[in-house]
């Protein structure tokens, strides 16, 4: 707009400098004594053609280019308005490709390629190893080890971690705190300056004493609670009954841990208080080297705390963002190629269209041409009309993306992707999509142009502007713009159609539970509370009964780590008289005697323990069938024992009673519920009284006859009762939610959503486009219909012809399809996990493509069937 | 008026940016100014038609010799005015020195003897 106004005020100088000019010359004429018009006359005469002037003039500001382009712009403009039907169906189809691939490479670029807003995270590592069957775990080390690590040559720095969850003790009932214990080099060693305030500093946690009681707030939780104060800073906050002053918020997308406040950790030298460590390698040290170092230090460490370690493993160290990657990267990238498909659909489109009219256009450009226009010229006109399409399409697409974004972050898998991310359309988003406007224009628009801008003169001007039928060759191009396009169409579709499939498929497994009307109330314990077996136990059991005699339960019960579908510890065990040739693993789930009624699973043979029992933390065990099935498959499964070997609390914490590493009676068989996810298949799984092992958590697992969640707030003031301080998670979902929140729901959920959607614009698109280049062909071929029909070709004759000329290329485009889809679909199969194509569904894929394009071809060949002889002939 | 047709001669290339420079060299001037100053300090022979003059007036201002500014005219007129630039006045002396060369090098080819006294 800028340029714009200068170059207005350039070119009227430009005017008044000449005019002035003339004047002066003809003034001079006047003082000789010439009449007034032939003096100006004459001073014009000599000055020559005032325009030429101005444009050699202009010429040396060394604008031409730009001048064009306006012209160029204005004039393109003013065509695309005069065909206004033209301009939104091309507009419209490039938005959705442009405004679908924004929002995707926002995802892709947030998730992917931008994720962190730490220095130098390429050298930041975990701590991870592999155990034998190759599952990758993350290592927890205690105070006297991580000051070891710290020593070891291959990295710059360490801090840790430790998490645990507080309450503010301010408002009616104690709201949940996630608060992380960050190590005071942590801010340092992170490298993100905070919002407000400082970040912590090693003055807050000095050597040898207790640290400073000094709170650094996430951004999330100073909006939350204290509504985004600005002058937070040197306020207190009580965190436990202990008063915290605030020194700093923390920036959006500082969201190490997960942590709403941030506190000061101080390492003791305990040996069971594990923190989880954070490492950044030297420059130039490469993982492998690392690995080869940390190895034989951490089977040092695996010496002194083998509990912490599992029984052989090797070192590998992961890249901050490798996890999420493996998670959600193919995912991502899969949808990515999804939209770009979309894309080229509409490219597709905007091609036939511009194709099509550069047809129709063929007069004025021959004319153009024929009064000396060039060949460049004329390219570069037909080129930025093409490109004022993209760039609107552009406009309208990025528009739209910002809503699409926001669904697709909605719809992410909650820990499939680092939360540090900053998905949204931001700068180099915004680069992308203009970048990908002028490609995307130029793909589409080079060929019409090409093809336009080389006019047969003669041809041209001789066919005295008679529509005539189009050559073979513009013909041949729509075919196989048309094929390419349903081949396209077809691949998502498929694509779509084995996403719902695998989706659904998962929908309809059979649970072993009954998640409705049920919900599970995490109760993280306090430090210091509770610190013997008996008074833990004593705990819950109160905070059960107080839950249970709520009018609105109909069954409660204790699942400290056994809500499905995905519970239990996975832990080796073994069974009395029959030794293991291999390793046996199970889930080990602590859980009261009301767990099972709750959840509706059911005893198939033998008992449920009592809850007098449990009390006293007898060694009673339910398997499941699966476990039965496997280790007893004839019989004799009741009345044997098994023992798990880690079975062993570390107190203070992890509470245990006597004898749990010891033997177990197995007392009955449950029904199989679902405990490693959706997809994988059941794990044998023993359940054995919570009191056997109680760490610092416990949930309550409650039946309701009202919507469970409704009641929520008297479930918190029923535990409010039994200990006044006594905060629950936040985050409480009944059953049903927590199989919404399982990462292959999640992730299965938006894949088969979005590309549903994208396979429907994509039949939409080419819907389209088929319409398109049938009314327009048979739009130039009404003559040729009339004398057919005036010869005596029937109705029926001219719908063939019609459906004839479209039919060849939706059978192409379908054969192209089919074969595309057969050859990626190793790549469904990887990327949309335990799924693949089926006969079935390409089959009902191409049924509905078949009829889709039928009845865009029916519509205009209709229209050229029921044409009057006598009015297409004199049709022009 | 076909008299003064006859008389006029080609410009060299690059001998008009000389001109305008040098003219401008004692005094400011617009545009109708400086083809009539050249006009009769040549004795009517050189005669810059407005299709030359006006584009080699604007390269020369987006070259910084010379720069323009508006003015009110006696009758109350806005008028663009050229004036020198200290990189102007440098670019006068490269452009003599050159032009004295180029007329000592034609004359010397035109009169051969006198070579050593052109120097």
């Amino acid at each position: 707009m800028k340029l714009w106004s200068l170059w207005r005020k350039r070119e009227k100088e430009l005017e008044k400098e000449i005019q002035h000019h003339l004047q002066m010359a003809a003034a001079e004429r006047g003082e000789r004594g010439a009449s007034r018009r032939d003096a100006e006359a004459a001073a014009k005469r000599e000055f020559g053609n005032v325009e030429l002037v101005k444009e050699v003039t202009r010429d040396a500001w060394g604008w031409r280019w730009l001048e064009d382009l306006c012209d160029d712009a204005r004039f393109s403009v003013r065509m695309l308005l005069k065909n206004p039907g033209f301009t939104i169906v091309a507009i419209l189809s490039l938005a959705l490709g442009i405004g679908a691939t924004t929002a995707m490479f926002s995802v892709v670029y947030g998730v992917l390629v931008n994720p962190y807003p730490y220095v130098n995270t390429d050298r930041m590592v975990h701590l991870t190893v592999q155990e034998t069957r190759g599952n990758p775990l993350f290592i927890n080390l205690n105070g006297p080890q991580l000051q070891q690590l710290r020593q070891a040559g291959s990295l710059e720095s360490v801090a840790a971690m430790q998490g645990w969850n507080l309450t503010t003790t301010e408002g009616d009932l104690p709201e949940d705190v996630r608060a992380a214990y960050l190590t005071s080099n942590s801010f340092i060693f992170l490298g993100v300056p905070t919002l407000l305030g400082r970040g912590l500093l090693p003055s807050d946690a000095p050597e040898g004493q207790d640290p400073e009681n000094v709170v650094v707030l996430g951004y999330q939780f100073w909006q939350r609670h204290y509504n985004g104060d600005p002058d937070i800073v040197g306020k207190k906050i009580q965190l436990v009954h202990k008063s915290y002053e605030i020194i700093g918020v923390a920036r959006p997308r500082f969201t190490w841990g997960d942590g709403e406040v941030y506190l000061p950790l101080k390492l003791t030298a305990d040996p069971t208080r594990t923190y989880f460590p954070m490492t950044r390698l030297k420059p130039g040290v490469t993982r492998a080297a690392a690995n080869a170092e940390l190895q034989s230090l951490l089977e040092q460490f695996a010496k002194q705390t083998p509990s912490h370690f599992p029984e052989h493993f090797h070192v590998t160290l992961a890249g901050l963002n490798d996890h999420f990657v493996e998670r959600i990267g193919g995912t991502l990238y899969l949808l990515l190629a999804a939209v770009a498909l979309l894309l080229l659909i509409g490219c597709g489109n905007v091609s036939i269209l511009l194709l099509a009219r550069g047809t129709a256009r063929q007069h004025e450009l021959a004319v153009r041409s024929a009064i000396g226009a060039g060949r460049s010229r004329i390219v570069r006109q037909l080129l930025t009309e093409a490109l004022m399409l993209s760039l609107g399409g552009a406009a309208i697409g990025v528009a739209m993306a910002n809503n699409l974004v926001k669904l697709i972050v909605d719809w992410l898998p909650e820990f499939s992707f680092p939360h540090e991310a900053a998905i949204s359309i931001n700068l180099p988003v915004l680069f992308f999509s203009v970048g990908l406007a002028l490609l995307t224009g130029i793909v589409f628009g080079i060929s019409p142009a090409l093809r336009s801008a080389r006019p047969d003169l003669a041809q041209v001007m001789q066919a005295n502007a008679r529509k005539t039928t189009a050559g073979v060759r513009g013909r041949r191009t729509h075919s196989i713009l048309i094929a390419g396009q349903i081949a396209l169409t077809l691949l998502l579709l498929a694509g779509a159609g084995v996403a719902m499939q695998g989706f659904l498929g998962m929908m309809r497994v059979n649970l072993g539970y009954d998640p409705h009307n049920t919900m599970s109330v995490g109760i993280p314990v306090h430090d210091d509370n509770y610190k013997t077996w008996e008074a833990r136990g004593t705990y819950f059991h109160q905070l059960l009964l107080k839950v249970n005699e709520m009018p609105e339960a109909v069954s409660a019960g204790i699942s400290t780590n056994a809500t499905p579908p995905n519970n239990g510890w996975d832990e080796r065990f073994e069974i009395s008289g029959k030794p293991a040739a291999e390793e046996q693993r199970a889930r080990l789930n602590f859980v009261s005697a009301g767990y099972f009624v709750v959840l509706r699973i059911p005893l198939l043979q033998g008992r449920i323990w009592y809850e007098s029992e449990a009390m006293h933390g007898a060694n009673l065990a339910l398997i499941n069938q699966t476990l039965a099935r496997q280790y007893f498959p004839n019989g004799g499964a009741i009345g044997s024992e098994i023992r798990v070997p880690a079975l062993k609390g570390e107190p203070p914490l992890d509470l245990s009673a006597a004898g749990s590493d010891g033997w177990f009676q197995v007392v009955g068989i449950v029904g199989d519920a679902r405990n490693d996810g959706l997809r994988n298949p059941i794990m044998p799984s023993v359940y054995v009284p919570y009191t056997i092992m109680m760490p610092v958590f416990t949930q309550i697992l409650v039946r309701t006859n009202v919507p469970p969640l409704t009641v929520l707030h008297a479930v918190r003031e029923q535990i409010h009762t039994v200990d006044p301080d006594q905060q629950s998670d936040r985050d409480v979902r009944d059953l049903d939610g927590w199989i919404k929140h399982e990462p292959e729901w999640e992730q299965e959920h938006l894949v088969a959503t979005l590309f549903a959607g994208f396979g429907i614009l994509a039949l939409v698109l080419a819907a389209t486009g088929l319409y398109s280049v049938i009314s327009y062909t048979v739009a130039q071929r009404t003559g040729e219909f009339g004398i057919r029909m005036a010869l005596g070709a029937m109705r029926k004759d001219v719908l063939l012809i019609v459906f004839r000329s479209a039919a060849m290329s939706v059978v192409a485009g379908v054969l192209a399809g089919v074969m595309l889809t057969i050859s990626l679909n190793r790549v469904f199969t990887r990327w949309i996990e335990g799924s693949s194509l089926d006969a079935l569904v390409l089959a009902g894929v191409i049924l509905l493509l078949v009829i889709t394009s039928g009845l865009s071809c029916f519509i205009p060949a209709r229209r050229a069937s029921s044409v009057d002889p006598t009015v297409a002939l004199r049709y022009e | 008026m076909k008299e003064g047709y006859r008389n006029r001669i080609e410009l060299l290339q690059g001998t008009l940016d000389l001109l305008i420079l040098q003219t401008l060299l004692w005094s400011a001037q617009h545009g109708y100014g400086i083809s009539q100053a050249i006009r009769a300090n040549s004795g009517d022979l050189l005669q810059v038609d407005a299709g030359s003059l006006y584009p080699a007036l604007h390269r020369l201002e987006k070259q910084k010799w010379i720069c323009a500014d508006w003015k009110i005219s006696e009758n109350n007129q806005e008028v663009k005015v050229y004036r020198l630039t200290a990189a102007g006045r440098k670019q006068l002396t490269r452009e003599r020195s050159r032009w004295e060369q180029i007329s000592d090098a034609i004359g010397g080819v035109l009169n051969p003897g006198k070579k050593e006294s052109a120097s």
